[in-house]
């Protein structure tokens, strides 16, 4: 009897076990792919950037932050550094600006917004570079679309070489690297909105509430995780975003439109330092893990 | 130890037959037009049927990330047996190892079928390291109706006359100008030795130091920069890469250009009826000229397993009939004396100009980190060109800057 009872006990205990385990043993294959997706790649990075390397990636000596130090004492570095920082401010928040009031609309209950969204959406399906490439054209200073169309409306006589200096060109680029983030941020948006339950508006509206205090007390607040999540993956969609700035003046002229991307490929292939090229993408990883980790604990604390 | 080549590739392909196994030799070619990878396509399987135990895999990719794919598949130890690539770039192969010497397989009448201006950039250290799959050289081409138009009868020789026939193209009506300057992309600095050269100055001096900051490099740019000044070019040069200003050229837009001569086989095909003409680069005051000679190299791999049968493929795409097929295709001048003297080219209105420039044909030096210094003289002309610097100073950094490439 009491043999039988250990046994039923030691059974009891080994499922609980099993229990426990088995939850770790199915999520341990994806857990290790994952791993080894983001690490290996990272390992190879902190490898090339502690190492000299050779023109073809080979590695020589270990040299330790050496290469950093080099990066950090690089004059185009630092510039590039700081329009990375204007660029991807300037996108995101241009970005958040124009997206929030076109969600909003879209959210109304309006003849014809099936196809209004449809349209809003519709310049996601193109890519990137693709878009980059059409603006190329319309911004051509001789036969361009765009002065055609300023003339036409009579804001400048004589054609301006819009991609000749970065004082006309870079400008340009953040607009465009906003209109090409609308879509998504938009979807989000819309997402987020469609979440708000509809009674509250018609409680709020009983009461007598206008509008704009709906709008603060109801809206803003439920869409905020959403504001969150849509800056968090545009500034990191965005501070990496290569094709609008390679398409148009590969940074440049005179490296005066590079970010840290375009930098990075110039190092990597036209002059063959896989070295520097290795530890400005180190640099950026850090960026952009630092700004994710203190961006989602501010926020967390918020909800809190 | 040297072995006779011929005997080396049939005694290799009589053990490929032996052991009944194709080699297989995978090429990487750069796509000079749409018409380059039907043409190594068709090249292979001519190859093959005369080779049945050799396969070859053609791989096409565009010339701008070349370079790219290359130091990728090199990395990764997955480069191809054969690859085009440019010689500018050869040296940086040469000294990490890369590819192979060609002189054990080339025999004496291999090596006299080629124009020797074209092998010679590929050689180093007295060891052929690649051989010209093309090669390219520069003049300017002129628009005969707008030089007409401003009373220029000739095409200007020298680049007095080239100021003084861009200024009565400019006070023309409607929005045409002179001289079309690049100041974009690649070539950017290429675009400056034209007038460096005309100066008598050269890229590098007699102690290997950068030339830059000579007193003949400060004339060829301010002369530029003077061009752009008096609106003598098409207004923004820095937004303007080598196609941009092609494409002003063939609109009729621009009244002279320096470029290479496959802009002749766009014009013909894009803008037949524009009545142009192909001239020397313009001479600067001591007579000095140069042009640009430009040879893209294919090579082989060092570590290629199959380097008999690459070599046999190699030799056949150097046989006159592929030679004259190819260049026909992308508008190249020929690297075979044989092909030089055959009809298409001989008789050809543009390229006898461009061949009778060869003898002042001006390679870039075959020197490590070229491709850098490139680089920074390009960044410095465009801070020029903008009014960022002045002409003295951004030479002057450009040249520090090169120096400390060149570890002078």
């Amino acid at each position: 009897m009491a043999a039988a009872a250990e046994r039923i006990a030691s059974r009891a205990t080994a499922g609980r076990r099993a229990r426990a385990v088995a939850p770790l043993a199915l999520v341990l294959p994806s857990f290790l792919l994952a791993a080894f997706v983001v690490l290996w790649p990272l390992w190879d990075l902190t490898q090339l950037a502690t190492h000299s390397v050779s023109r073809f990636g080979q590695l020589r000596g270990f040299v330790g932050l050496d290469t950093f130090l080099d990066v950090f004492a690089d004059a185009d570095f630092r510039a590039a550094l700081l329009r990375t920082g204007v660029w991807t401010v300037g996108v995101v928040g241009g970005t958040l600006l124009v997206s929030l009031p076109v969600a909003l609309v879209l959210n109304e209950d309006f003849y014809g917004r099936g196809l209004a969204r449809v349209i809003v959406m519709l310049p996601w399906a193109v890519s990137l570079t693709m878009t980059a490439v059409v603006w190329r054209w319309a911004l051509n200073g001789e036969s361009g679309l765009l002065n055609s169309a300023l003339q036409a409306a009579g804001l400048i006589d004589g054609n301006v070489v819009w991609l000749a200096s970065a004082a006309t060109a870079f400008p340009i680029q953040i607009v465009i690297g906003i209109l090409v983030s609308i879509p998504f941020t938009v979807t989000v948006f819309l997402g987020g909105l469609a979440s708000v339950p509809d009674d509250l508006y018609e409680a709020a509206a009983l009461e007598g509430a206008g509008a704009w205090q709906r709008f603060t007390t109801i809206t803003w607040p439920l869409l905020r995780p959403f504001v969150t999540i849509a800056t968090v993956l545009n500034v990191i969609y965005v501070f990496n975003s290569f094709p609008i700035i390679w398409v148009l003046t590969q940074g440049g002229p005179a490296n005066s439109t590079d970010i840290l991307v375009t930098h990075l490929y110039k190092l990597a292939f036209r002059v063959g330092r896989m070295g520097e090229a290795a530890a400005v993408s180190l640099v950026m990883f850090a960026i952009l893990l630092a700004f994710t980790a203190l961006y989602v604990r501010m926020v967390l604390r918020r909800e809190a | 130890m040297r072995v006779k080549p011929f005997m080396a590739a049939s005694a290799a392909v009589l053990m490929c037959a032996s052991a009944a196994e194709a080699a297989t030799v995978r090429v990487t070619v750069a796509e000079y037009s749409s018409k380059t990878g039907p043409y190594f396509e068709e090249a292979a399987s001519a190859f093959e049927a005369s080779n049945p135990d050799t396969d070859i895999v053609i791989e096409v990719v565009p010339w701008d990330v070349l370079l790219q794919k290359l130091t990728t598949d090199i990395a990764g130890n997955a480069n191809a047996d054969i690859a085009i690539i440019g010689t500018r770039w050869l040296v940086d192969f040469v000294e990490q190892g890369i590819v192979t010497p060609l002189d054990d397989y080339m025999t004496d009448e291999f090596r006299g079928r080629f124009i020797e201006t074209f092998l010679t950039p590929s050689v180093m250290d007295e060891q052929t390291y690649g051989l010209p799959i093309a090669a390219s050289a520069r003049a300017m081409y002129y628009n005969v109706d707008l030089l007409n138009g401003a009373g220029v009868a000739e095409p200007p020789a020298t680049w007095d006359q080239v100021a003084e026939a861009a200024r009565k193209i400019a006070d023309q009506d409607g929005e045409v100008y002179g001289y079309g300057l690049q100041g974009k992309e690649i070539e950017t600095d290429v675009y400056y030795y034209y007038s460096l050269w005309s100066q008598g100055g050269d890229l590098l001096d007699e102690d290997g130091s950068s030339g830059l900051d000579s007193p003949e490099a400060l004339a060829a740019l301010e002369l530029y920069k003077r061009l752009i000044d008096e609106g003598l070019t098409q207004p923004g040069v820095t937004a303007y890469n080598r196609e941009d200003v092609q494409n002003l050229f063939k609109q009729g837009k621009v009244g002279m250009m320096v470029t290479a001569p496959f802009l002749s086989g766009q014009i013909a095909a894009e803008a037949p009826d524009l009545n142009y003409g192909v001239a020397p680069i313009p001479a600067g005051p001591d007579g000095d000229r140069g042009t640009y000679g430009v040879t893209d190299s294919i090579v082989l791999f060092d570590n290629s397993e199959v380097k008999d049968e690459a070599f046999a493929f190699l030799d056949f795409l150097f046989t006159r009939e592929q030679r004259v097929k190819f260049n026909t295709n992308e508008g190249f001048l020929p690297v075979l004396k044989s092909v030089a003297t055959d009809p298409v080219f001989a008789d050809d209105r543009d390229l006898k100009v461009f061949a009778e420039i060869l003898p002042t044909a001006r390679f870039a030096p075959v020197i490590a980190g070229w491709e850098e210094i490139a680089e920074v003289t390009s960044t410095a002309l465009q801070r020029v060109y903008l009014g960022e610097a002045t002409p003295e100073a951004g030479l002057q950094d450009a040249a520090a800057e090169a120096d400390a490439i060149l570890g002078k």
